[in-house]
């Protein structure tokens, strides 16, 4: 994980994005697509070069659910909400998943080697109930096969 | 037809002609985010492995979803003599090697065989067409699934893309709108407003720019048929978009994609970024002077920006709360100036219309709404998959023959048409068509094609805890109809699930269904259709939960199981609703 930037670099990362074009967001992606995440200096660097408020920038920031405030851990696990995971069983993949990691939805491990988040259905429904870790797909799940996977990470593989 | 438009499509079919007799024996795999659920990457490297490895003169190239999703990864063979192909399922990485061997041998696999796909049947494997999941279906928008390569322009122009825009040119805003409109193409989002009106009121517009939004904000889980067609055929979408701005004057467009869609985000964007390379888009399109930009534009997680105004808020770069209306996006949209949105599907459409005529496009359907409708299901079904039918089947024939029935031995309970917002029917409205009208007359809508059906080991207070979640979770907090409604409603079905439920639950429920219609955006207006429906049908088991403290699924755990709960009373943690 990268240390926190300094403003300089961030002001350079974002020199692209003009005022009332739309680049709220592309702005935020690319800092979190940098860093992993936004960070608060981050916030004011970017309402600076659109020509707007901290406040609105923060607004968005906190309205999408997919900017981090926080870095990321080093397995980020969604857990799918949808209704097929579901209905096929996916609190349960939750209950052994939280249970298995000491932490609830929105929390990291104290070493920040996971995270668990809520993730909004991708509609890979066939491999209902699934988590991602890292942005891939873990399907089919029991609850047993769910611990199984959050153990092997935990252990190295 | 326009010169430079006549020469590319010229250029990429004498292309796709000389790929076709190279003699070299064709593999492509299915390469999209339902099969990279099911490794296709590494079928896919695999593949190319072992036919360098075993020395077998193959082309392997990726293509979009045949609507096979279960039975990914789908990898097609076709001979070297281009005389015989069949398509294959289930070919993940270990099986691979098998398929393999088959192709240095000259042979079938028909153990994986799905069908032929091009020449004559065999003995051992029966065409693609005759496949019980292919039967009845329609495929226009899916026409290039599994055919061309998505990451390819030359592909797509050499099926007859961008054919539709090169007669667009040739029309008059007027004549186009007018195309548009006989066809009868109404908004595939769920509305089913009339796509040409829409056009039409940009076209009438005073004042400029004016700008183009496609919502690719698919939020509704268990609906994934825009990221079927952006990952299989993006060229489709943009060729809509072209025709809408030449119909419109639009100046600029934005298709807005959900962050969950990573993949369809980096196809439209090659796509975008190619057919600028070619003079499709930009400055001067194609030498006749027309102007159109296109950004393709990332969301970053919110449901409601599936609401227009909502997303031209996103887009603006504010929170993405939905304006209230009146002014409409045709008068004050992106930046105040006169902006168009439809769905993904609205603007895919346009290109076949323009095509091939708007009454060979609304012939196929013998319903009032006119052309096919693509539609995935999930949940309690064998196969969870996408299809393109025209409107009109039953939701059985979803369920019996394109989902292959229940997965598990349990009868069917019910299903949601197309959205948490949608609403929930008992196993006995299994016979409803799928036109709009049945669902409207229940207060409730089709929506965007997303189907889920459930068995009775599902509970109807945990669905609606699930989807009244979801609408609190995902309210944008303008309204208190809204924010405070959702979270009240989660509280109240909280209860009842825990074995708290109160005689006053089931009226408090209807006070809250009267006072959340008065919400600005639909989200707040159709948040508390499934507790609405499912009163209507579910009543007793909403009863059972409240008065005699019991949950026949032995989902609550809170409560004690009933008839169709698999597991023992008593109470027991760790329990599933599988």
């Amino acid at each position: 994980m990268a240390a926190e930037p300094g403003l300089q670099e961030l002001r350079e990362l974002v020199a692209e994005f003009q005022p009332g074009r739309g680049h709220v967001l592309p702005a935020l992606h690319k800092v979190q697509h940098t860093y992993g995440w936004v960070p608060r200096q981050a916030i004011e660097v970017i309402a600076r070069q659109l020509n707007t408020t901290p406040a609105l920038i923060y607004g968005a920031v906190t309205f999408y659910s997919d900017f981090r405030t926080h870095p990321p851990a080093t397995y980020e696990v969604a857990w799918c909400c949808g209704p097929a995971c579901r209905l096929r069983g996916g609190e349960a993949i939750r209950e052994a998943i939280q249970e298995e990691l000491g932490i609830g939805l929105n929390e990291q491990t104290p070493d920040h080697r996971f995270g668990l988040h809520v993730g909004q259905c991708n509609g890979t429904c066939h491999e209902a109930p699934q988590i991602w870790v890292n942005g891939r797909v873990r399907g089919n799940l029991t609850p047993e096969s769910a611990r199984d996977i959050i153990r092997s990470l935990r252990d190295g593989e | 037809m326009n010169a430079r438009l006549e020469k590319l499509i010229s250029d990429a079919r004498a292309a796709w002609r000389a790929e076709q007799a190279s003699g070299r024996i064709r593999i492509r795999v299915t390469l999209d985010t339902s099969s990279l659920a099911r490794g296709a990457d590494e079928t896919l490297a695999r593949l190319r492995e072992a036919a360098a490895s075993r020395r077998i003169d193959a082309d392997v190239g990726i293509t979009g979803s045949w609507g096979f999703c279960w039975m990914e990864p789908c990898v097609s063979v076709r001979s070297a003599a281009g005389t015989h192909a069949v398509l294959y399922g289930n070919v993940t990485p270990d099986r691979v090697d098998g398929l393999i061997e088959a192709i240095a041998a000259g042979r079938d696999l028909p153990e994986l065989a799905l069908g032929v796909i091009e020449g004559n049947a065999t003995p051992e494997i029966p065409l693609l067409e005759d496949h019980p999941f292919m039967k009845g279906q329609v495929r226009r928008l899916m026409a290039n699934l599994g055919r061309t390569d998505p990451e390819n322009i030359d592909h797509y122009l050499a099926h007859g893309g961008y054919e539709g825009f090169g007669k667009a040119l040739e029309m008059d805003a007027e004549a186009i709108v007018k195309e548009v409109l006989d066809s009868g193409l109404g908004g595939r989002g769920g509305g089913g407003f009339p796509t040409g009106r829409k056009w039409d009121f940009l076209r009438n517009a005073t004042t400029s720019p004016r700008y183009l939004v496609c919502n690719a904000d698919e939020g509704d889980p268990g609906a994934w048929v825009n990221r079927i067609l952006m990952e299989g055929d993006p060229h489709l979408i943009i060729e809509g978009m072209l025709i809408a701005a030449l119909a419109s004057h639009a100046d600029e467009g934005y298709i807005y994609i959900r962050y969950e869609y990573p993949l369809a985000f980096e196809r439209m964007k090659k796509a975008v970024a190619q057919a600028y390379e070619r003079g499709l888009l930009g400055r001067d399109i194609l030498g006749t002077g027309k102007n159109f930009e296109l950004i393709v534009f990332l969301g970053a997680g919110a449901y409601v920006c599936g609401e227009e105004t909502g997303l031209i808020n996103s887009i603006d770069g504010y929170r993405g709360m939905p304006r209230i209306k009146p002014p409409f996006p045709a008068q004050a949209g992106l930046w105040n100036k006169p902006t168009n949105v439809n769905n993904v599907e609205s603007y895919a459409n346009a290109p076949l219309i323009l095509r091939h005529g708007a009454q060979w496009w609304s012939s196929v359907s013998d319903v009032k709404e006119k052309g096919t409708k693509m539609f995935t299901f999930s949940g309690h079904v064998k196969q969870a998959g996408c299809i393109e039918i025209p409107f009109g089947p039953k939701v059985r024939t979803l369920l019996e023959q394109y989902a292959g029935g229940l997965s598990g031995d349990l009868p069917l309970k019910g299903f949601q048409p197309g959205g948490p917002l949608s609403g929930v029917l008992p196993a006995s409205d299994i016979d409803l068509p799928l036109t709009l009208d049945p669902y409207r007359e229940r207060g409730m809508f089709l929506g965007s094609g997303g189907v889920v059906f459930f068995d009775q080991s599902a509970c109807i207070v945990d669905l609606c805890l699930f989807f009244l979640g979801f609408c609190e979770d995902e309210s944008c907090g303008r309204c208190t109809t809204c924010h405070g409604g959702t979270q009240r409603a989660v509280e109240i079905l909280r209860r009842i699930a825990a074995g708290g439920g109160r005689d006053a639950d089931l009226e408090n429920f209807e006070k809250l269904i009267g006072t959340l219609v008065w919400s600005n955006c639909l989200h707040g207006q159709f948040a508390m259709t499934s507790i609405k429906t499912s009163l209507r049908t579910f009543r007793d088991e909403y009863v059972e939960h409240i008065v005699d403290k019991v949950c026949r699924a032995g989902v609550c755990k809170g409560l004690m199981p009933g008839r169709w709960a698999r597991r023992p009373a008593p109470v027991s943690a760790g329990a599933t609703a599988d």
